[in-house]
């Protein structure tokens, strides 16, 4: 009973119960077109290849997002994953090139230990910088979004550079599925998610990132390591974005130093909607993936109810103050409710 | 229990969104009602044809107008077929190759039977392109195109082509002499890229010209003025300007910003917001895209090919570019209205026909 309260209880119920009815209405209002090749109807939303794709759509940022929600918990913020994905897209994709033809496994696993290794430096590096010089994460990732994207743009020459077929192969793998399924992308952002919640709730690192961001005095008086804790969760959302970059260029079949322009918003976007607090000591992996789906679902609805796609940011927009601020006053009433069982515990005694 | 609040709030989440979904539906799809606007004339039956058009940004004028020519197109396929053509317009707001494929994937998970796409970043779209024709979807590029695709078509100028036209034009202003600055949009669109090379190709034919730089910039007018004219600032040599794609002349800022006795611009594109330009002799001409045309042909061809299984003899239908300047400026004003321009100034549709 106690379980099932606290899953009751939990902000990503409520999350879920957002993704179901709204799964709900797309389902009853999509509409549908005859199949091309049964002939027979099917729901122009629910169906195996637009649940999938949307989920593939979702994954991308999800994945991110998992990694920029520790730096959110830990009170910081990261502008630079859209960069880091770049640059660390291209990087692999310029690696491949100059290596030539390899055996398939070994231009996979290449493909991989550049992509994520770029990644996982570029986050040590803004970790590093704002431990270092004791600047806001705000400025010193603002910075190193450009800088980044920059590198990612003169060491590309501006080209989009195809990837080998073999990184195509793996992100596109049917896994026995056919019929256009790909659901690499998905099952990556499912197990990282999973990864990532093992790592915040029932890790004593998990913990720090949790006590530093809730509390940054008591923090250092019960003696925690801040610097590695801080610098440790850059490295993570590095590691995020890199991994999210090696889907991404393997899956759409190419890198550039624009791809994931302003993906950065959507991830912080995707955190926020799924309960991270912007000030630290607040958040989940599943939330962020569950604020990733949301988004994603939100976008996908505007196209499959023929909306007008011009209102897709101002829909998006919305849905993130409103997300804020239900927070921050489902957060003051918890603080007054506690506050006055406090007082009248007081009273009573 | 602490947690149930913020849970259960975004379910009231939820609501607000419904709400505001239900009133972005106040501004229903132009394509919707495109669609709906032809039903009436296919009252007679057959096979509907629905074909998801994807431009590269709709905020850029030249894309809009493509969709006006697919619009038209449909509706005059539809009466005179009996066949209930559609347009979906599934264009993303800002350039993006991969959102393209996202949309690529959802036009052929929502059944259309055709895509009509201008690619931002034809590596980024080929593989879903080839999904899309593999599952049975027609696919034609048009502007941008894709080549290493299973694209049946592609419709647009032959881009090193028009950019040596452009050269050219300007070496003529120029008397050939002069250094000349390339403004050149996006610099991950190959097509872009293919213009920059056919305008160097071009100037290295005159000796007196010199390239100052090729200058990239967001696509919107206001980043490609604010480009101008830091270049122009930074580089005061510069007696000629090459656009590659009539981005700055889509604000009317330059009007003021240059001095057409010190630089002779000219750009590619021409719709109705750049013909004061060429009225007021700041640019002495345009080399106009029939941007329109990517539309309605764009859509013609894919109906031939599905209802009459006829394809293009040469899969590359080059597009090509009409030169615009003052002598004929009245008959391209009028030839932009006749597209559906609702913005064309009256002045201009006045002005006399050009001399044969």
């Amino acid at each position: 009973m106690q379980f099932v309260r606290r899953i009751l209880a939990s902000q990503e119920t409520g999350l879920v119960i957002v993704v179901a009815l709204l799964t709900v209405t797309l389902i009853a209002m999509a509409g549908s077109h005859a199949d091309r090749a049964t002939g027979m109807a099917v729901n122009n939303f629910w169906n195996a290849n637009t649940i999938v794709q949307t989920l593939t759509d979702a994954s991308f940022f999800a994945i991110m997002a998992i990694g920029a929600t520790m730096v959110i918990i830990s009170g910081g913020i990261d502008l630079s994953v859209g960069s880091i994905y770049a640059l660390a897209g291209v990087t692999m994709a310029l690696v491949l090139r100059a290596a030539g033809p390899m055996a398939s496994g070994t231009t996979v696993v290449v493909g991989i230990v550049v992509c994520v290794g770029i990644g996982l430096l570029c986050g040590l590096l803004n970790g590093i910088l704002v431990v270092g010089l004791r600047v806001h994460p705000f400025i010193i990732t603002l910075g190193s979004m450009w800088v980044l994207r920059g590198v990612a743009f003169v060491i590309s020459k501006a080209e989009s550079i195809l990837v080998p077929q073999s990184l195509t192969g793996v992100a596109k793998a049917p896994l026995g599925l056919g019929g256009g399924l790909y659901p690499v992308p998905m099952l990556a952002m499912i197990v990282l998610t999973v990864l990532g919640a093992i790592y915040l709730t029932r890790t004593v690192m998990g913990r720090h990132i949790f006590a530093f961001g809730g509390n940054l005095e008591a923090s250092r008086f019960a003696g925690l390591a801040l610097p590695r804790i801080q610098i440790g969760v850059f490295a993570v959302s590095g590691l995020t974005a890199g991994i999210s970059a090696f889907l991404g260029a393997s899956f759409y079949g190419s890198a550039s130093s624009g791809d994931a322009q302003g993906y950065e918003l959507y991830v912080i976007a995707s955190a926020v909607v799924g309960g991270a607090s912007l000030i630290g000591g607040k958040g989940s992996a599943v939330g962020a993936m569950l604020g990733a789906l949301l988004i994603v679902l939100i976008r996908q609805s505007i196209r499959t109810l023929h909306f007008d796609q011009n209102y897709e940011w101002i829909v998006i927009g919305c849905a993130i103050i409103i997300a804020v601020v239900i927070d921050q006053w489902s957060t003051r009433m918890t603080a007054r409710r506690l506050s006055r069982a406090a007082e009248a515990t007081r009273s009573a005694a | 229990m602490i947690g149930m609040r913020a849970g259960w709030g975004s379910v009231v989440l939820a609501g607000v969104c419904a709400a505001a979904l239900a009133c972005s539906g106040g501004g229903a799809d132009k394509a919707a009602t495109a669609g709906d606007s032809t039903k009436a004339a296919t009252s007679t039956g057959g096979k509907a044809i629905k074909i998801a058009m994807i431009a590269k940004s709709s905020d850029n004028p030249v894309f809009l107008a493509a969709r006006t020519g697919a619009e038209a197109a449909a509706k005059e396929l539809s009466a005179k077929h009996g066949v209930q053509v559609t347009v979906e317009w599934l264009t993303p707001p800002k350039e993006d190759g991969e959102v393209q494929a996202q949309r690529i994937r959802q036009a052929m998970n929502e059944g259309v039977d055709a895509i009509l796409i201008s690619c931002s970043d034809a590596g980024k779209v080929t593989g879903a392109i080839n999904d899309a024709v593999d599952r049975g979807v027609t696919v034609m590029t048009f502007d941008s195109d894709a080549p290493q695709s299973k694209r049946f078509a592609f419709y647009g100028v032959d881009d090193p082509k028009a950019g040596q036209q452009t050269m050219a034009e300007l070496a003529k202003v120029l008397n050939g002499k002069g250094n000349v600055a390339i403004l050149a949009g996006n610099q991950n669109a190959p097509n872009l890229q293919r213009r920059v090379q056919g305008v160097k190709d071009e100037a290295a034919k005159y000796p007196g010209i010199k390239i100052v730089g090729v200058f990239n910039h967001i696509e919107t007018p206001q980043d490609a003025t604010a480009e101008v004219i830091r270049v122009n600032n930074a580089y005061p040599e510069i007696t000629g300007w090459a656009f590659i794609g009539g981005w700055p002349l889509f604000a009317t800022s330059l009007m003021t910003e240059l001095d057409p006795s010190k630089q002779k611009v000219v750009s590619v594109d021409a719709i109705p917001v750049e013909l004061p330009y060429v009225d007021k002799g700041v640019v002495p001409v345009l080399l106009a895209q029939s941007v329109y045309k990517w539309g309605h042909v764009g859509v013609t061809t894919i109906f031939d090919k599905l209802h009459d299984n006829k394809a293009p003899a040469n899969p590359v239908m080059p597009m090509e570019l009409v030169r615009v300047s003052k002598e004929n400026l009245g008959d391209w004003a009028r030839q932009l209205k006749e597209w559906g321009f609702t913005d064309v100034a009256p002045e201009y549709l006045k002005l006399p026909p050009a001399a044969k």
